[in-house]
Protein backbone atom coordinates (compact mmCIF):
# COMPACT_ATOMS: atom_id res chain seq x y z
CA UNK A 1 0.00 0.00 0.00
CA UNK A 2 2.66 2.42 0.87
CA UNK A 3 4.20 1.67 -2.18
CA UNK A 4 1.51 2.61 -4.41
CA UNK A 5 1.01 5.82 -2.22
CA UNK A 6 4.59 6.78 -2.73
CA UNK A 7 3.95 5.90 -6.64
CA UNK A 8 1.02 8.13 -6.99
CA UNK A 9 2.86 10.87 -5.24
CA UNK A 10 6.01 11.24 -6.80
CA UNK A 11 4.58 11.37 -10.39
CA UNK A 12 1.72 13.72 -9.26
CA UNK A 13 4.25 15.90 -7.73
CA UNK A 14 6.69 15.41 -11.16
CA UNK A 15 3.48 16.53 -13.60
CA UNK A 16 2.01 19.04 -11.40
CA UNK A 17 5.45 20.61 -10.92
CA UNK A 18 6.19 20.44 -14.74
CA UNK A 19 2.95 21.62 -15.38
CA UNK A 20 3.46 24.97 -13.48
CA UNK A 21 6.91 25.65 -15.22
CA UNK A 22 5.60 25.15 -18.78
CA UNK A 23 2.84 27.39 -18.20
CA UNK A 24 4.77 30.48 -16.29
CA UNK A 25 7.30 29.50 -19.55
CA UNK A 26 4.81 29.86 -21.74
CA UNK A 27 3.19 33.50 -20.26
CA UNK A 28 7.01 34.54 -20.63
CA UNK A 29 7.11 33.47 -23.98
CA UNK A 30 4.04 34.86 -25.52
CA UNK A 31 5.17 37.96 -26.75
CA UNK A 32 8.37 36.98 -28.29
CA UNK A 33 6.17 33.98 -29.77
CA UNK A 34 3.88 36.34 -31.28
CA UNK A 35 6.45 38.69 -32.61
CA UNK A 36 7.69 35.68 -34.65
CA UNK A 37 4.78 34.15 -35.88
CA UNK A 38 4.16 37.87 -37.68
CA UNK A 39 7.04 38.11 -38.78
CA UNK A 40 7.32 34.99 -40.56
CA UNK A 41 4.22 33.52 -41.04
CA UNK A 42 2.09 36.31 -41.63
CA UNK A 43 4.93 38.73 -42.81
CA UNK A 44 5.47 37.33 -46.31
CA UNK A 45 1.48 37.35 -47.11
CA UNK A 46 1.54 40.67 -46.00
CA UNK A 47 4.16 42.03 -47.74
CA UNK A 48 2.65 40.31 -50.46
CA UNK A 49 -0.38 41.68 -50.64
CA UNK A 50 0.17 45.34 -49.64
CA UNK A 51 3.30 46.09 -51.51
CA UNK A 52 3.90 49.93 -52.08
CA UNK A 53 3.90 51.67 -48.80
CA UNK A 54 5.65 53.87 -46.89
CA UNK A 55 5.34 52.22 -43.60
CA UNK A 56 6.06 49.09 -41.86
CA UNK A 57 2.59 47.21 -41.91
CA UNK A 58 3.29 44.79 -39.30
CA UNK A 59 5.18 47.26 -36.78
CA UNK A 60 1.81 49.91 -37.43
CA UNK A 61 -0.75 47.19 -36.92
CA UNK A 62 -3.57 47.81 -34.28
CA UNK A 63 -5.88 45.31 -32.37
CA UNK A 64 -9.90 45.86 -33.17
CA UNK A 65 -13.03 44.36 -31.76
CA UNK A 66 -14.92 43.55 -34.71
CA UNK A 67 -18.58 44.41 -33.59
CA UNK A 68 -20.65 42.10 -35.01
CA UNK A 69 -18.58 39.08 -33.82
CA UNK A 70 -16.84 40.35 -30.60
CA UNK A 71 -13.63 39.10 -31.53
CA UNK A 72 -10.19 40.85 -31.89
CA UNK A 73 -8.32 40.93 -34.64
CA UNK A 74 -4.96 42.42 -35.91
CA UNK A 75 -5.56 44.85 -39.04
CA UNK A 76 -2.17 45.77 -40.67
CA UNK A 77 -2.28 48.98 -42.70
CA UNK A 78 -0.33 50.54 -45.59
CA UNK A 79 -0.09 54.38 -45.33
CA UNK A 80 1.34 56.11 -48.66
CA UNK A 81 2.43 60.17 -48.76
CA UNK A 82 0.45 60.38 -45.31
CA UNK A 83 -2.92 58.84 -46.34
CA UNK A 84 -4.42 55.37 -45.88
CA UNK A 85 -4.14 53.72 -48.68
CA UNK A 86 -5.18 49.80 -47.80
CA UNK A 87 -6.00 47.65 -44.71
CA UNK A 88 -4.70 43.74 -44.58
CA UNK A 89 -6.49 41.27 -42.15
CA UNK A 90 -6.62 37.51 -41.63
CA UNK A 91 -9.28 35.37 -42.06
CA UNK A 92 -9.99 31.57 -42.59
CA UNK A 93 -12.41 29.30 -44.38
CA UNK A 94 -12.44 25.40 -44.17
CA UNK A 95 -9.86 23.48 -46.95
CA UNK A 96 -9.15 20.32 -47.87
CA UNK A 97 -6.94 19.45 -44.80
CA UNK A 98 -8.40 21.96 -42.26
CA UNK A 99 -8.67 25.94 -41.92
CA UNK A 100 -6.61 27.78 -45.18
CA UNK A 101 -5.19 31.18 -43.47
CA UNK A 102 -5.74 34.02 -45.91
CA UNK A 103 -4.54 37.59 -45.67
CA UNK A 104 -6.84 39.33 -47.63
CA UNK A 105 -6.29 43.40 -48.41
CA UNK A 106 -8.34 46.16 -48.91
CA UNK A 107 -8.05 49.43 -50.80
CA UNK A 108 -9.64 51.43 -48.66
CA UNK A 109 -10.90 54.25 -51.57
CA UNK A 110 -13.25 52.21 -53.74
CA UNK A 111 -13.27 49.06 -51.40
CA UNK A 112 -11.63 46.56 -53.86
CA UNK A 113 -9.20 43.91 -53.15
CA UNK A 114 -5.94 44.57 -53.26
CA UNK A 115 -4.87 41.40 -53.26
CA UNK A 116 -4.48 37.96 -51.33
CA UNK A 117 -1.84 35.73 -49.72
CA UNK A 118 -1.71 32.13 -47.85
CA UNK A 119 -0.37 32.26 -44.40
CA UNK A 120 -1.51 28.90 -43.15
CA UNK A 121 -2.68 25.55 -45.08
CA UNK A 122 -2.72 21.54 -44.76
CA UNK A 123 -3.49 21.43 -48.45
CA UNK A 124 -2.44 18.24 -50.62
CA UNK A 125 1.00 19.11 -51.61
CA UNK A 126 1.19 19.94 -55.29
CA UNK A 127 -2.95 20.32 -55.83
CA UNK A 128 -4.76 22.02 -53.22
CA UNK A 129 -1.08 24.42 -52.02
CA UNK A 130 -1.46 25.62 -54.93
CA UNK A 131 -4.08 28.06 -54.52
CA UNK A 132 -0.68 29.70 -52.29
CA UNK A 133 0.66 30.41 -55.89
CA UNK A 134 0.38 33.43 -58.15
CA UNK A 135 -1.34 31.99 -60.63
CA UNK A 136 -4.09 31.56 -58.08
CA UNK A 137 -4.11 34.46 -55.96
CA UNK A 138 -3.66 37.09 -58.71
CA UNK A 139 -7.12 36.61 -59.94
CA UNK A 140 -8.10 38.65 -56.65
CA UNK A 141 -6.01 41.45 -57.39
CA UNK A 142 -8.93 44.93 -58.02
CA UNK A 143 -11.61 42.48 -57.52
CA UNK A 144 -15.12 43.77 -55.94
CA UNK A 145 -15.58 42.84 -51.97
CA UNK A 146 -18.07 39.95 -52.81
CA UNK A 147 -16.29 37.14 -54.94
CA UNK A 148 -16.89 34.12 -55.53
CA UNK A 149 -16.17 31.26 -57.96
CA UNK A 150 -17.07 31.24 -61.56
CA UNK A 151 -19.06 28.18 -61.05
CA UNK A 152 -21.33 30.26 -58.48
CA UNK A 153 -21.76 33.35 -60.74
CA UNK A 154 -18.33 34.85 -59.84
CA UNK A 155 -14.89 35.73 -60.93
CA UNK A 156 -12.31 33.24 -59.86
CA UNK A 157 -10.92 30.22 -61.48
CA UNK A 158 -11.23 27.46 -59.09
CA UNK A 159 -8.07 25.31 -59.77
CA UNK A 160 -8.40 21.94 -61.47
CA UNK A 161 -8.15 19.29 -59.13
CA UNK A 162 -8.86 21.49 -56.14
CA UNK A 163 -12.09 22.58 -55.88
CA UNK A 164 -12.56 22.35 -52.11
CA UNK A 165 -8.93 24.22 -51.51
CA UNK A 166 -10.19 27.07 -53.71
CA UNK A 167 -13.50 27.35 -52.66
CA UNK A 168 -11.89 27.33 -49.00
CA UNK A 169 -9.74 30.47 -50.08
CA UNK A 170 -13.09 32.29 -51.46
CA UNK A 171 -14.95 31.55 -48.25
CA UNK A 172 -11.47 33.33 -46.28
CA UNK A 173 -11.73 36.17 -48.67
CA UNK A 174 -16.11 36.54 -48.03
CA UNK A 175 -15.38 36.14 -44.54
CA UNK A 176 -12.26 38.60 -44.69
CA UNK A 177 -14.77 41.06 -46.55
CA UNK A 178 -18.07 40.81 -43.63
CA UNK A 179 -15.25 41.76 -40.99
CA UNK A 180 -13.84 44.63 -43.25
CA UNK A 181 -17.03 45.95 -43.53
CA UNK A 182 -17.80 46.06 -40.15
CA UNK A 183 -14.36 47.62 -38.62
CA UNK A 184 -13.94 49.79 -42.34
CA UNK A 185 -15.05 52.86 -40.12
CA UNK A 186 -12.90 52.44 -37.01
CA UNK A 187 -9.75 51.61 -38.71
CA UNK A 188 -9.88 54.97 -41.48
CA UNK A 189 -10.60 56.70 -38.19
CA UNK A 190 -7.70 55.16 -36.51
CA UNK A 191 -5.32 56.32 -39.28
CA UNK A 192 -6.08 58.94 -41.34
CA UNK B 1 37.41 15.39 -12.07
CA UNK B 2 39.21 12.40 -14.65
CA UNK B 3 35.67 10.32 -14.38
CA UNK B 4 34.00 13.36 -15.99
CA UNK B 5 36.05 13.40 -18.59
CA UNK B 6 35.81 9.61 -19.08
CA UNK B 7 31.95 10.01 -19.17
CA UNK B 8 31.86 13.34 -21.22
CA UNK B 9 34.50 11.84 -23.86
CA UNK B 10 32.88 8.46 -24.26
CA UNK B 11 29.87 10.34 -26.15
CA UNK B 12 31.95 12.26 -28.55
CA UNK B 13 33.94 8.74 -30.40
CA UNK B 14 33.80 5.80 -28.73
CA UNK B 15 30.34 5.26 -27.84
CA UNK B 16 29.16 7.82 -30.27
CA UNK B 17 25.31 7.98 -30.31
CA UNK B 18 23.94 7.60 -33.87
CA UNK B 19 26.90 5.55 -35.42
CA UNK B 20 28.10 3.53 -32.50
CA UNK B 21 25.61 3.07 -30.22
CA UNK B 22 22.93 2.96 -32.64
CA UNK B 23 20.26 5.17 -30.88
CA UNK B 24 18.39 8.42 -32.32
CA UNK B 25 18.51 7.09 -35.86
CA UNK B 26 15.02 8.82 -36.88
CA UNK B 27 16.38 12.58 -36.68
CA UNK B 28 19.54 11.82 -37.82
CA UNK B 29 17.95 10.36 -41.34
CA UNK B 30 15.05 12.66 -41.14
CA UNK B 31 16.62 16.32 -40.33
CA UNK B 32 20.01 16.30 -42.10
CA UNK B 33 18.93 17.71 -45.39
CA UNK B 34 21.22 20.63 -44.87
CA UNK B 35 23.80 21.11 -41.99
CA UNK B 36 22.10 24.00 -40.29
CA UNK B 37 18.83 21.81 -39.72
CA UNK B 38 21.31 19.42 -38.23
CA UNK B 39 22.93 21.76 -36.14
CA UNK B 40 20.14 23.31 -34.69
CA UNK B 41 18.45 20.31 -33.61
CA UNK B 42 21.66 18.76 -32.25
CA UNK B 43 21.76 21.92 -30.19
CA UNK B 44 17.87 21.27 -29.32
CA UNK B 45 18.77 17.42 -28.34
CA UNK B 46 21.83 18.83 -26.26
CA UNK B 47 19.49 21.20 -24.10
CA UNK B 48 17.29 18.39 -23.29
CA UNK B 49 19.81 15.49 -23.01
CA UNK B 50 21.98 16.88 -20.07
CA UNK B 51 19.15 18.46 -18.02
CA UNK B 52 17.04 15.56 -18.52
CA UNK B 53 20.29 13.48 -16.98
CA UNK B 54 20.50 16.38 -14.32
CA UNK B 55 17.24 16.36 -13.26
CA UNK B 56 16.78 12.45 -12.84
CA UNK B 57 19.98 11.89 -11.35
CA UNK B 58 19.30 14.72 -8.93
CA UNK B 59 15.93 12.83 -8.10
CA UNK B 60 16.99 9.29 -8.99
CA UNK B 61 16.51 7.95 -5.34
CA UNK B 62 13.03 9.13 -5.02
CA UNK B 63 11.90 7.57 -8.22
CA UNK B 64 9.88 4.13 -7.55
CA UNK B 65 11.47 1.68 -9.63
CA UNK B 66 8.58 1.03 -11.04
CA UNK B 67 6.90 3.70 -12.32
CA UNK B 68 10.77 5.40 -13.04
CA UNK B 69 10.09 4.78 -17.07
CA UNK B 70 6.75 6.96 -16.75
CA UNK B 71 9.00 9.70 -14.72
CA UNK B 72 11.61 9.79 -16.82
CA UNK B 73 9.22 10.57 -19.95
CA UNK B 74 7.29 12.95 -18.17
CA UNK B 75 10.70 14.87 -17.46
CA UNK B 76 11.61 14.70 -20.82
CA UNK B 77 8.61 15.97 -22.55
CA UNK B 78 8.30 18.72 -20.12
CA UNK B 79 11.58 19.34 -21.34
CA UNK B 80 10.75 19.23 -25.07
CA UNK B 81 8.21 21.26 -24.63
CA UNK B 82 10.38 24.03 -22.74
CA UNK B 83 12.72 23.88 -25.78
CA UNK B 84 9.83 24.13 -28.67
CA UNK B 85 8.52 27.14 -26.97
CA UNK B 86 12.35 28.86 -26.53
CA UNK B 87 12.86 27.45 -30.40
CA UNK B 88 9.61 29.54 -31.03
CA UNK B 89 10.27 32.74 -29.41
CA UNK B 90 13.83 32.98 -30.75
CA UNK B 91 14.99 30.90 -33.68
CA UNK B 92 11.09 30.61 -35.65
CA UNK B 93 13.06 29.99 -39.03
CA UNK B 94 14.82 27.11 -37.85
CA UNK B 95 11.27 25.74 -35.48
CA UNK B 96 9.36 25.88 -39.60
CA UNK B 97 12.16 23.76 -40.98
CA UNK B 98 12.32 21.25 -38.23
CA UNK B 99 8.79 20.74 -37.89
CA UNK B 100 7.59 17.63 -36.43
CA UNK B 101 10.58 16.82 -35.24
CA UNK B 102 11.26 18.79 -32.27
CA UNK B 103 8.26 17.21 -30.40
CA UNK B 104 9.80 14.06 -31.65
CA UNK B 105 12.56 14.55 -29.20
CA UNK B 106 10.61 12.76 -26.40
CA UNK B 107 11.02 9.74 -27.67
CA UNK B 108 14.37 9.93 -29.08
CA UNK B 109 15.71 6.63 -27.71
CA UNK B 110 19.09 8.63 -26.53
CA UNK B 111 17.06 10.54 -23.90
CA UNK B 112 15.17 7.63 -22.86
CA UNK B 113 18.68 4.68 -23.17
CA UNK B 114 20.64 7.83 -21.23
CA UNK B 115 18.24 8.25 -18.17
CA UNK B 116 17.80 4.20 -18.04
CA UNK B 117 21.82 3.35 -18.89
CA UNK B 118 23.19 5.65 -16.89
CA UNK B 119 21.36 9.00 -15.19
CA UNK B 120 19.55 6.59 -13.14
CA UNK B 121 22.04 4.93 -11.35
CA UNK B 122 24.65 8.21 -11.34
CA UNK B 123 25.84 11.26 -9.26
CA UNK B 124 24.38 14.52 -10.89
CA UNK B 125 28.06 15.49 -12.48
CA UNK B 126 28.81 12.54 -13.97
CA UNK B 127 25.38 12.57 -15.38
CA UNK B 128 25.90 16.00 -16.54
CA UNK B 129 28.86 14.78 -18.34
CA UNK B 130 27.30 12.13 -19.78
CA UNK B 131 24.24 14.15 -21.13
CA UNK B 132 26.89 16.59 -22.68
CA UNK B 133 28.84 14.39 -24.22
CA UNK B 134 25.99 12.36 -25.73
CA UNK B 135 24.85 15.13 -27.30
CA UNK B 136 27.91 16.92 -28.38
CA UNK B 137 28.19 13.66 -30.42
CA UNK B 138 24.95 13.68 -31.71
CA UNK B 139 24.90 16.65 -32.79
CA UNK B 140 28.70 16.47 -34.46
CA UNK B 141 27.33 13.46 -36.09
CA UNK B 142 23.85 15.66 -37.73
CA UNK B 143 26.01 18.46 -38.64
CA UNK B 144 28.78 15.78 -40.80
CA UNK B 145 25.56 13.94 -42.48
CA UNK B 146 23.62 16.80 -43.26
CA UNK B 147 26.77 18.85 -44.75
CA UNK B 148 27.39 15.60 -46.91
CA UNK B 149 23.76 15.21 -48.07
CA UNK B 150 23.47 19.46 -48.52
CA UNK B 151 27.17 19.66 -49.97
CA UNK B 152 26.30 16.51 -52.28
CA UNK B 153 22.68 17.10 -53.13
CA UNK B 154 21.93 21.11 -52.96
CA UNK B 155 25.79 22.34 -53.38
CA UNK B 156 25.85 24.36 -50.63
CA UNK B 157 27.23 24.38 -47.09
CA UNK B 158 24.71 26.58 -44.34
CA UNK B 159 23.45 28.15 -47.24
CA UNK B 160 27.04 28.92 -49.35
CA UNK B 161 27.14 28.05 -52.68
CA UNK B 162 30.65 26.31 -52.80
CA UNK B 163 30.65 25.31 -56.53
CA UNK B 164 30.37 27.04 -59.56
CA UNK B 165 27.07 27.02 -62.12
CA UNK B 166 28.06 23.68 -63.53
CA UNK B 167 28.04 21.83 -60.77
CA UNK B 168 25.09 19.04 -61.15
CA UNK B 169 23.60 18.44 -58.01
CA UNK B 170 22.97 14.65 -57.15
CA UNK B 171 19.48 14.93 -55.81
CA UNK B 172 19.17 11.77 -54.45
CA UNK B 173 21.28 12.88 -51.61
CA UNK B 174 18.38 14.86 -50.14
CA UNK B 175 16.01 12.21 -50.58
CA UNK B 176 14.89 9.61 -48.07
CA UNK B 177 16.74 6.58 -49.64
CA UNK B 178 20.03 8.92 -49.77
CA UNK B 179 19.95 9.37 -45.98
CA UNK B 180 20.13 5.47 -45.72
CA UNK B 181 22.50 5.15 -47.66
CA UNK B 182 24.84 7.28 -46.67
CA UNK B 183 24.07 6.28 -43.17
CA UNK B 184 25.13 2.81 -44.20
CA UNK B 185 28.19 3.95 -45.78
CA UNK B 186 29.16 5.69 -42.61
CA UNK B 187 28.59 2.92 -40.31
CA UNK B 188 30.29 0.65 -42.56
CA UNK B 189 33.52 3.24 -42.50
CA UNK B 190 33.60 3.20 -38.99
CA UNK B 191 33.05 -0.31 -38.59
CA UNK B 192 36.37 -1.06 -41.07
CA UNK B 193 38.47 1.84 -38.36
CA UNK B 194 37.74 -0.19 -35.40
CA UNK B 195 38.75 -3.83 -37.45
CA UNK B 196 42.05 -1.76 -38.75
CA UNK B 197 42.47 -0.43 -35.01
CA UNK B 198 42.37 -4.16 -34.14
CA UNK B 199 44.59 -5.39 -36.26
CA UNK B 200 47.33 -2.87 -35.43
CA UNK B 201 47.01 -3.53 -31.79
CA UNK B 202 47.18 -7.37 -32.52
CA UNK B 203 43.85 -8.44 -31.08
CA UNK B 204 41.43 -10.65 -33.57
CA UNK B 205 38.74 -8.11 -34.76
CA UNK B 206 35.33 -8.45 -33.01
CA UNK B 207 32.79 -10.46 -34.94
CA UNK B 208 30.28 -7.34 -34.28
CA UNK B 209 31.98 -3.91 -33.98
CA UNK B 210 29.24 -2.06 -32.50
CA UNK B 211 29.34 -1.71 -28.59
CA UNK B 212 25.27 -1.18 -28.96
CA UNK B 213 24.14 -3.90 -26.57
CA UNK B 214 26.50 -4.17 -23.53
CA UNK B 215 26.66 -0.37 -23.05
CA UNK B 216 22.83 0.21 -23.15
CA UNK B 217 21.59 -2.18 -20.75
CA UNK B 218 18.15 -1.51 -21.27
CA UNK B 219 17.23 -4.83 -21.21
CA UNK B 220 18.49 -8.19 -21.01
CA UNK B 221 20.03 -9.00 -23.80
CA UNK B 222 23.66 -7.14 -23.19
CA UNK B 223 23.82 -8.63 -19.70
CA UNK B 224 24.96 -11.88 -20.09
Amino acid sequence: MREIIKMIVVLSAICGLSGFCLSYLKQLTAPAIENQVLTYVQGPAIKQVLADTDNDPIADRKKFTNPATGKEINVFPAIKGGKLVAIALEDFGAGFGGDIGVIVGFNVENDTLAGIGVTTMKETPGLGTVVADARFTKQFKKQPMNVDLKSKGGQIDALSGATISSTGVVTAVQNAAKVYQAIKSEATGTWK
Amino acid sequence: MASMWKEFSKGLWAEIPPFRLMLGLCPTLAVTKSANNGLGMGLAVIFVLALSNAVISLIRNIIPKKVRIACYIAIAASLVVAVELLMQAYTYPLYQQLGIFVPLIVVNCIILGRAEAFAGKNPVHLSIADGLGMGIGFTMSLTFLGALREILGYGTLFGHHLFGPGFHPVHFMVEAPGAFVSLGLILACMNLMSIRKAMRRGEKPAENPMPGCESCRGCAMGRD
